[in-house]
Formats: structure tokens, C-alpha cells, sequence
């Protein structure tokens, strides 16, 4: 799943390490979800949110919708 | 419930770990040496020795699931992958080299080696499926 973490977490100056330490996750995990390898759980994602105080949609790209408006369109 | 975090969950391990460890080097080490000053070692004593080696392992291995069961999700679901991989290499190992034993194709095998090759096993899955990162 794409997401805006990478761009989130750099405007604000955090480092990977940073951000695991706020949400309580590994180094391994932020990098992990930031590259796409691994999905978060939906707790992990609300905290997330909450943390860059944004909304799940915001951060997260839901891949499987975006291609069913495409081919829709 | 606490929620766990993953620093707070690696720092609870290594805690356990550590002395877990040394009690069953100390167990192994000085019950072998301990049964070999016997000219005809005694079965209760082998026997006290072969539990008193188990038994860190066993409390080992609680300490391991509990270490899943606290860490962050994505350690979790690397380190549950590669527990569950080393054990069906481990099983499918058991099942090979036991019927290579009942056609006589191999001899004996001592069934303690099957412990170590499950850590190996475990620890290399773990490794290649991305645990190296966490290295």
C-alpha cells in the first residue's frame, strides 16, 4: 500500500528512528511500512494518523479503489 | 491493557534471555563434567542432569513466545513466519531421516540434534525474511 509517510515524517524533520519511538514500533517497522513491504494494522494506522494529524485516507492510498475508479472511468 | 512497545518488549527478552542462557551453559557444562567423574554414571543422575539441561530451554522457548506475543506487529509477524518455517523444516526433517531409519538407509541419529537444527532453521527463515533488518 502506497502511503505519504516518508514525506510526512521528512516534513517534519523526524528520522525513522524518531517516528518508531513515538508510535512505539521498531526502526524496521517504520521503514517496513514506508516502503511498502508491510501494511499496518488499523490501530498502527490510527496512531499514525493521530500522530501527523492527519486522516487514515490521507496518509494511506487505497491501491484496490484507485483502480476500480480508473477503470470505471 | 499496557501496550507493550517494542524497546520495552527487546529490553524484557535480553533480560530473560541472558541469565536463561548462562544457568543452562552452567547446566550442560558442569552436569557433563559432573557425570563423567562417575566410573558407572548413575541413571537418576544422568537423569536429573538431562532435566536440569531441559529446563532452561523450555523457559527458553516461553520467553520467545512471550517475546512474540509483546513486540510490534510487523517483528511479530517476521519472527511468527520464521518460527513456523523452521518448525516444518524441522518436522519434514524428523519425518525424512525417521523413515531413512525404519528402511535402514541410515543409521541411528541422536534425536538431540533435531533441537539445534530447529534454532538454525528458525534463525535463518527469521533471517531471509527480513529479519536481517532488525539485526
Amino acid at each position: 500500500m502506497k502511503n505519504m509517510i516518508k514525506a510526512l515524517r521528512a516534513e517534519r524533520g523526524w528520522s525513522q528512528a524518531a517516528l518508531a519511538d513515538q508510535l512505539g514500533v521498531s526502526r524496521q517497522s517504520v521503514n517496513a511500512i514506508e516502503t511498502g513491504k508491510y501494511d499496518p494494522s488499523l490501530p498502527l494506522a490510527f496512531s499514525i494518523a493521530r500522530l501527523f494529524e492527519k486522516s487514515i485516507e490521507e496518509i494511506f492510498e487505497d491501491e484496490a479503489a484507485s483502480n476500480t475508479e480508473l477503470a470505471a472511468e | 491493557m499496557t501496550q507493550q512497545t517494542f524497546k520495552s518488549a527487546s529490553k524484557r527478552y535480553w533480560r530473560a534471555f541472558v541469565p536463561i542462557m548462562l544457568v543452562y551453559l552452567v547446566a550442560t557444562l558442569a552436569g557433563s563434567f559432573y557425570l563423567k567423574t562417575f566410573e558407572v554414571e548413575p541413571v537418576w543422575l544422568q537423569t536429573t542432569v538431562a532435566v536440569a539441561c531441559t529446563l532452561p530451554m523450555l523457559l527458553f522457548l516461553f520467553i520467545q513466545i512471550r517475546y512474540f506475543l509483546e513486540t510490534d506487529e510487523y517483528n511479530q509477524m517476521i519472527q511468527l513466519k520464521g518460527f513456523a518455517i523452521g518448525s516444518a523444516i524441522t518436522v519434514g526433517a524428523i519425518f525424512l531421516i525417521g523413515f531413512l531409519q525404519m528402511f535402514h538407509v541410515v543409521d541411528q541419529v541422536e534425536v538431540f540434534w533435531f533441537g539445534p537444527a530447529f534454532f538454525i532453521a528458525y534463525g535463518l527463515s527469521t533471517y531471509l525474511l527480513g529479519g536481517r533488518q532488525l539485526l
